[in-house]
């Protein structure tokens, strides 16, 4: 026998899930959308300052509904979040360390200087989802100018202004 | 005339505008390399680096040499250095393969003698191959399982042929040191 064919011999096939092709095509996939996404994210990035980005993510996705983009997570070697990224619709904001560029969180602060519209398809529905995360309501469920709005205050204190369209009307 | 569909090298090329037509690589490829780290590493961990794989390679498709037609062997070179991390897995798939070898070599010749070598011999063939230098292993297995040529593994593990050919030279010398002191006659095919 030629050394190569015992070598050969021990060449034994192994048994698949029929679903482990899908599986991994899946994974390719995903980093192609990745790499299409940048793309299509939007000119304009708010950036919001935290004391603590793990809390600030975590509450943003129970409260809000927010997702990270798994991708977008900047991390030390300690395990410490300096920066993500999350989305809601077609919006996109930065969640990072405050310091880091300048801006500091409006618990350090003690006071907020802007705040944020999101326009949801159900606000009310928002609305009692936020509360059952423990976000404070700085001013609940009402109607304003053809929309029906609340404002909600995250861990840190930024203000956070909900709205559902109810009929055309310019941007608040 | 037909159109004739287009090469790998085409098809990636195409990739680096419009990332999507990268899938058509992995519906050509997957179910191949697939089975190659089946075979190296067992299905479970197979399964999980078939998509890790092709991940990477979308990511370095820029670094693939547009010379080479098939992207298969380059394919087989991620996968390498993939299993580098499952040497253990592979090592204790590989005793594996040994007993059942010499299980089936028993059934073949019903010689209880020769069934007591057999199992001597491919406990044996599975130590050399494990014992042997990473890129030494490497070259076998893919020249030996997966049947590349030695062109074919000279681009999968971006050698010069002329390493290939001694690393093949020297892996071979090793396996056939086994079958002389194992004796000549015994095991014969």
């Amino acid at each position: 026998m030629k050394p190569v064919d015992l070598a050969r011999k021990l060449r034994r096939e192994a048994t698949f899930d029929p679903a482990a092709l899908d599986r991994g095509k899946a994974v390719l996939m995903a980093a192609v959308r990745q790499e299409v996404e940048p793309m299509r994210r939007p000119t304009i990035v708010p950036q919001l300052p935290y004391q603590d980005i793990g809390a600030a993510l975590s509450f943003l996705q129970r409260a809000f509904g927010f997702s990270e983009i798994s991708t977008s997570r900047l991390v030390d070697e300690d395990g410490v979040i300096h920066h993500a990224l999350v989305e809601f619709g077609d919006g996109v904001m930065g969640i990072g360390t405050q310091g880091a560029h300048g801006a500091i969180s409006p618990r350090s602060a003690g006071i907020e200087t802007q705040y944020i519209s999101v326009y949801v398809t159900d606000v009310d529905a928002h609305h009692q989802r936020a509360l059952a995360a423990g976000a404070r309501i700085a001013h609940g469920p009402h109607s304003h100018s053809g929309h029906r709005a609340y404002e909600a205050l995250d861990l840190e204190g930024h203000r956070w202004r909900f709205l559902q369209q109810l009929r055309e009307v310019p941007i608040h | 005339m037909t159109m004739s569909p287009p090469s790998d090298a085409e098809v990636i090329g195409r990739s680096l505008g419009e990332p999507e037509a990268f899938g058509l690589i992995y519906d050509r490829h997957a179910a191949t390399l697939l089975r190659f780290l089946g075979r190296r590493a067992g299905a479970k961990v197979a399964e999980g680096l078939v998509g890790e794989l092709f991940r990477i390679a979308f990511e370095r498709r820029k670094m693939f040499d547009a010379s080479r037609a098939s992207a298969l062997p380059w394919l087989y070179g991620i996968g390498s250095n993939l299993l580098l991390k499952h040497r253990r897995g592979e090592a204790r798939r590989l005793r594996a393969s040994a007993q059942m070898a010499a299980g089936l070599e028993a059934a073949d010749r019903r010689a209880s003698a020769r069934a007591l070598d057999a199992r001597v011999l491919f406990s044996r063939v599975a130590d050399a191959i494990e014992a042997l230098p990473d890129g030494e292993r490497e070259a076998l297995l893919l020249f030996a399982w997966e049947e590349l040529s030695y062109q074919g593994v000279a681009e999968a593990l971006e050698l010069p042929i002329g390493t290939v050919r001694s690393r093949l030279n020297r892996a071979r010398a090793r396996l056939r040191e086994l079958l002389n002191t194992n004796g000549k006659n015994r095991v014969r095919s």
